[in-house]
């Protein structure tokens, strides 16, 4: 049985008390470590292990992408806790784990968790208005894409919030390593709101005016929120041009940008708004 | 001799219209060393007790030894026209109104084509060429790559025929003969110049042609010459015209009456050529008086010609008087300086037309027009085109020609590599120029500074620059174009030190040699081996032996030969390829084909090419190669290293965010085109067609680390499924042979896998050319085995000509590409199978 268990946003306590139980009973366990981090335990897999009293593996892109086969050659017989940090199908799709598990006759189970997809409601904004969510990527020299502003402006045209995930890279192949043959990765990074907010205004230059005249402008307002569900969480609201400014802190960060709001949601907004 | 002092040369060089830079180039053996001997001892500047020895230019000691020319090296010479002489400079821009003298900087460069890279070098600092051709062998393979490349740089050619002497006294040919052989090297030349070049071009009409005197006849053996000014002048006199349009009478269709004194266009009785009966004759009539020991008639001849022998020079007979009265009735050194200085374009008349090929920048900001003026005031532009040695080990001089501005001792300068993009940082330096040189053969004279249109040497540059590079002050400045060679580096040996311990030295060695050679490549392999590429055998063993004696001074072991191959495709591929990326969410079709014949060749050449305008290419590839109109818009990238002879083209329909992974695509296809499937070679002659590609909604997950692996292994499935098969490089080879040793040359080739395709008699001589396709693989010990074969009596020249696909199919155990890929990819320590499909083509 191959378990996919969600591990929620922060504490090594976040897990629900059916994951953990799974967790204790699994032959082998597996955390999931490059979509998204554990900001209390980050790189401290002994906190985990002494937690869960088991030894636990870290699977980076490249053994889940790559090699899954090991993985799914313990749960063919056995039982194999994968974990998911936030909801394993949340955010992040380990789908194609799963379809493989399916081709090999495998069973497999999910446990679910809170995930950032949902936690974003503690800023005020309900659920129910948000449109497409978009992943904003870290940029290169050389590669800019800006698709995310079609979807935030097609959101915002229908009076949609957009959440916006910011991308990390924990564990990636260099890519100027790779084009030589070698292996070697890039030091881990976590984009933050304020890059986000410039690299959102940047991609203004790439549309054309009548796109977004009326629809978004520098001025408009979004939401930053920083490690959500921690004890030291922080939430600020404010132009995306004051955006660029606001350093919100250690990761992980995302960035909501505002539709029409419900007078509801206009009140815990002001809670936040600088 | 002139003797000048450096300060008077300075001086020189401010007379910028005054100034020809200039190439000799011309096939091997023609004799370009010997007859710029005659040029240096007439004029050459800086006086000194080794002037006047044989091959001044040849500086090196094997040089001398083979009589053969390795390196390309400067001269400076100082030549002043008589006032009748400057009446034939029209144009303003070719003479300093207040000087008679003409400064003029020549370089002899190699005629063996192993050594191109060097003409190549020196065209780019030159503004006219110097195209010397024996006559008796007439224009051979070597002589039309020069010149080719010399029409493409822009090189305004004159003409000279050389080893008229020999053909006077071996072949016998009577006038009307040498007449007609004279005019077939004429058209020759100036077919192959009409090929390249276009009369309505910058440069206008520069075929040569002997009535307008840019075509020189003599022996620079003997160190006589002539072009029909000289005998026009002789003449002008007696029949009372200007020489300019007696000169038109003395070649083509014109014929003259000695009896009735009249000039006709047709030959009827009575009527002699001109040119014969006028430059000939003279000619034939001392030859033959003096080679019958006829000594009357010979002091009569003397007497005309207005000739006093000296000296020694009275008792001398035959040859050598021979070589004496030529000599001093017709020497060398006016008739060709004469030649030079009339004809060929001084800085501001080349740079005006040769500046839109040199820049790369806009050809409107002030480095352009600086370029374009020729403008010693403006901003420093200088292309660095070699590096000489210096007696300082290890330290070289980098050599080049300064286009616009100053170049001075301890000017802070812009030294940028041919990487260099404007606006960033790499291939940059900013440093100050220790000294400025001026390199005359083998002196070197220190020297304040040098303005635009000279060239000259800097030391202090060498560390930073490869080989090639651009001197500039300007900030915004934008590189001078990397020369583009015509052989390439397809022979390629491993070294490695006799001693493991003098391994450093090695590559140390190794850097400098890369520096010290225009061409040769020296690259570190995988597997660890050191590999040096040149153009051919010739060219490895000056090399090897370079390394060994000058650059690591240790002993080295080198490895046999072998030779670079090139991976392609003969089908179009039997399925389409899908490729996955590592997260599966986006998805590559695509498909390979081979492309049509000839446009590998057109991307080879820049007749194609990834800088054109998109539309004016696919207008092209729609006209001559059938491509469909759309398609021929989308070509996304050429590779490798984005220029190489493969394409990749977009042939979707309607693909959202196609334009946000075409950069990884590419660089995946770069990347894959270098370092093929089969065994890493670089692809030749493939298209690659995108037919349609599946994404993930989110930018994050369709970035390169997921596209670039994915469209490498998308573009190897499409080759191993389209038929793989390997491009092996092919000479042609011209070899000359008296006609019993055209047996011996057959046998040769034959044993060789050499096809023949033509052969030929030298018309008027008892010589023999074949012409045959050689596979460089089989050329190894070729001219030594031919040699043995034929006695002594043949020689080849071996040009790279083009690839040709190996027969067989790698993909078979028991073929001879399979062989092949086997051992190269154990020399360069890869898995030792076949690659397997199923790693690069996914299922759906």
């Amino acid at each position: 049985m191959l378990y996919l268990i969600g591990l929620g946003l922060c504490d090594l306590t976040d897990i629900t008390v059916k994951g953990l139980e799974i967790v204790k009973k699994c032959e082998k366990v597996y955390l999931e470590h490059y979509t998204s981090v554990l900001y209390n335990v980050s790189d401290n897999i002994e906190k985990l292990e002494d937690f869960y009293s088991k030894k636990v593996l870290l699977a980076d892109r490249e053994m889940v992408e790559s090699q899954s086969d090991e993985i799914l050659d313990g749960s063919v017989d056995g039982d194999i806790a994968f974990l998911v940090v936030g909801d394993p199908l949340g955010a992040t799709t380990h789908t194609d784990l799963i379809l493989r598990a399916i081709q090999r006759g495998i069973k497999y189970k999910i446990v679910h968790n809170a995930s950032i997809m949902n936690a974003v409601g503690c800023c005020g904004l309900q659920l129910y208005n948000f449109g497409e969510t978009v992943s904003i990527p870290l940029w290169t020299e050389n590669w800019k894409p800006s698709s995310f502003m079609d979807k935030i402006l097609a959101n915002k045209k229908r009076g949609l919030h957009t959440l916006c995930l910011l991308d990390i890279k924990v564990k990636e192949k260099s890519l100027e390593a790779m084009m030589k043959g070698k292996v070697a990765y890039e030091p881990p990074r976590f984009m933050k709101t304020n890059e986000a907010a410039s690299q959102i205004i940047e991609s203004f230059e790439t549309l054309d005016q009548k796109e977004y005249d009326g629809v978004l402008d520098e001025s408009s307002y979004c939401i930053g929120l920083a490690r959500v569900g921690s004890d030291d969480q922080s939430i600020v609201r404010c132009g995306l041009s004051q955006m660029v400014n606001e350093d919100l802190g250690k990761p992980l960060h995302c960035l909501v940008i505002e539709g029409n709001l419900h007078p509801l949601e206009a009140d815990m907004l002001a809670l936040f708004t600088k | 001799m002139v003797n000048f002092t450096v300060d008077e040369i300075r001086e020189m060089m401010n007379r910028k219209r005054s100034i020809r830079n200039m190439s000799v180039i011309a096939h091997v053996d023609h004799g370009k060393s010997t007859l710029t001997d005659s040029l240096v001892s007439k004029a050459g500047i800086i006086a000194g007790t080794k002037a006047g020895e044989m091959r001044f230019t040849d500086t090196r000691k094997d040089e001398q030894e083979r009589c053969i020319t390795i390196k390309s090296t400067a001269i400076s010479m100082y030549f002043e026209l008589d006032e009748p002489d400057l009446a034939f400079i029209k144009e303003e821009s070719q003479r300093d109104k207040d000087v008679k003298g003409f400064l003029i900087n020549l370089i002899d460069s190699p005629g063996h084509v192993d050594f191109s890279s060097e003409v190549t070098a020196a065209l780019r600092v030159t503004d006219g060429a110097l195209v010397v051709v024996d006559c008796v062998s007439g224009v051979c393979v070597q002589t039309e790559t020069v010149l080719r490349q010399a029409i493409a740089e822009r090189i305004k050619p004159v003409l000279f025929m050389n080893k008229v002497d020999l053909a006077l006294l071996t072949l016998q040919l009577d006038a009307e003969d040498l007449y007609q052989k004279f005019t077939r090297i004429v058209e020759n030349v100036n077919v192959i110049i009409a090929t390249y070049a276009d009369d309505a071009g910058p440069m206008g009409d520069i075929k040569v042609d002997p009535s307008k005197g840019s075509v020189g006849f003599g022996s620079g053996l003997h160190g006589w010459a002539f072009t029909l000014k000289q005998f026009a002048e002789i003449y002008a006199d007696k029949f009372k015209t200007d020489p300019q349009r007696l000169m038109t009478k003395f070649w083509g269709e014109n014929f003259y009456n000695p009896q009735t004194r009249k000039w006709s266009t047709k030959q009827d009785v009575g009527y002699v050529r001109g040119f014969c009966n006028f430059v000939l004759d003279p000619i034939y009539k001392v030859f033959k008086a003096i080679m019958d020991f006829k000594k009357d008639e010979i002091s009569k001849l003397l007497e005309k010609l207005n000739i006093v022998l000296k000296g020694d020079d009275k008792e001398k007979d035959g040859k050598n008087l021979l070589k004496v009265v030529m000599r001093t009735w017709l020497p060398a050194g006016d008739a060709l300086l004469q030649m030079i200085a009339i004809h060929l374009p001084s800085p501001v008349t080349a740079q005006r037309y040769r500046m839109e090929m040199l820049y790369e920048g806009p050809h409107d900001d002030e480095a352009a027009v600086a370029i374009k003026n020729c403008d010693p005031n403006g901003p420093l532009m200088m292309y660095i085109s070699k590096m000489v040695p210096t007696s300082d080990k290890g330290r070289f001089y980098a050599f080049g020609r300064v286009f616009s501005g100053i170049v001075a001792s301890g000017q802070k300068v812009r030294i940028m590599g041919p990487n260099y993009i404007p606006g960033k940082k790499e291939d940059l330096t900013e440093k100050a120029i220790q000294r400025t040189v001026l390199m005359m053969g083998r002196n070197v004279e220190p020297i304040e500074n040098v303005p635009s249109g000279n060239i000259c040497g800097l030391v202090g540059v060498d560390q930073f620059l490869v080989k090639t590079g651009t001197i500039t002050t300007f900030k915004d400045a934008h590189n001078l174009k990397v020369m583009k060679f015509s052989v390439s580096p397809v022979v390629r040996v491993a070294v490695e030190p006799k001693n493991a311990a003098d391994l450093p030295k090695l590559v140390e060695g190794l850097k400098r040699l890369a520096k010290s050679d225009p061409m040769v490549q020296c690259i570190i392999e995988e597997s660890g081996e050191h590999i040096v590429a040149g153009a051919g055998e010739l060219h490895l063993e000056i090399c090897l032996k370079d390394l060994e004696e000058d650059h690591a001074q240790i002993p080295i072991k080198t490895s046999d030969p072998v030779v670079s191959y090139r991976e392609t495709v003969s089908e179009e591929s039997g399925v389409m390829c899908l490729s996955k990326s590592p997260n599966k969410h986006n998805r590559l079709f695509m498909k390979a084909v081979p492309m049509p014949e000839g446009l590998a060749e057109d991307i080879d050449k820049g007749d194609v090419s990834s800088k054109d305008d998109f539309k004016a290419r696919a207008r092209y590839l729609v006209e001559k190669y059938e491509w469909d109109a759309t398609e021929a818009r989308k070509i996304w990238s050429f590779g490798p290293e984005a220029t190489g002879p493969n394409l990749l083209v977009d042939v979707t329909k309607g693909v959202q965010y196609l334009n946000e992974i075409k950069d990884s695509v590419v660089a995946g296809f770069q990347w894959a085109s270098k370092e093929s499937v089969l065994c890493d070679e670089n692809m030749r002659g493939i298209r690659f067609n995108i037919y349609d590609v599946t994404l993930h909604a989110d930018a994050i997950h369709r970035g390169g680390g997921q596209i670039i692996p994915t469209a490498r292994r998308c573009v190897f499935a499409c080759v191993l499924t389209a038929a793989p098969r390997l491009l092996e490089p092919v000479y042609l080879v011209e070899i000359q042979c008296p006609e019993q040793a055209v047996g011996g040359i057959y046998s040769v080739l034959n044993r060789r896998r050499g096809v023949v395709f033509e052969e030929a008699q030298i018309p008027g001589t008892p010589m023999f050319v074949v012409k045959a396709h050689l596979p460089v693989n089989e050329s190894f010990g070729f001219t030594a085995d031919l040699r043995s074969s034929t006695g002594g009596q043949a020689f080849p020249q071996c040009v790279f000509d083009h690839w040709q696909i190996l027969p067989g199919d790698p993909l078979d155990g028991k073929s001879r590409p399979y062989t092949i890929v086997m051992d190269t990819r154990k020399r360069k320590g890869l898995k030792e199978s076949l690659p397997d499909l199923e790693q690069y083509l996914d299922k759906l």
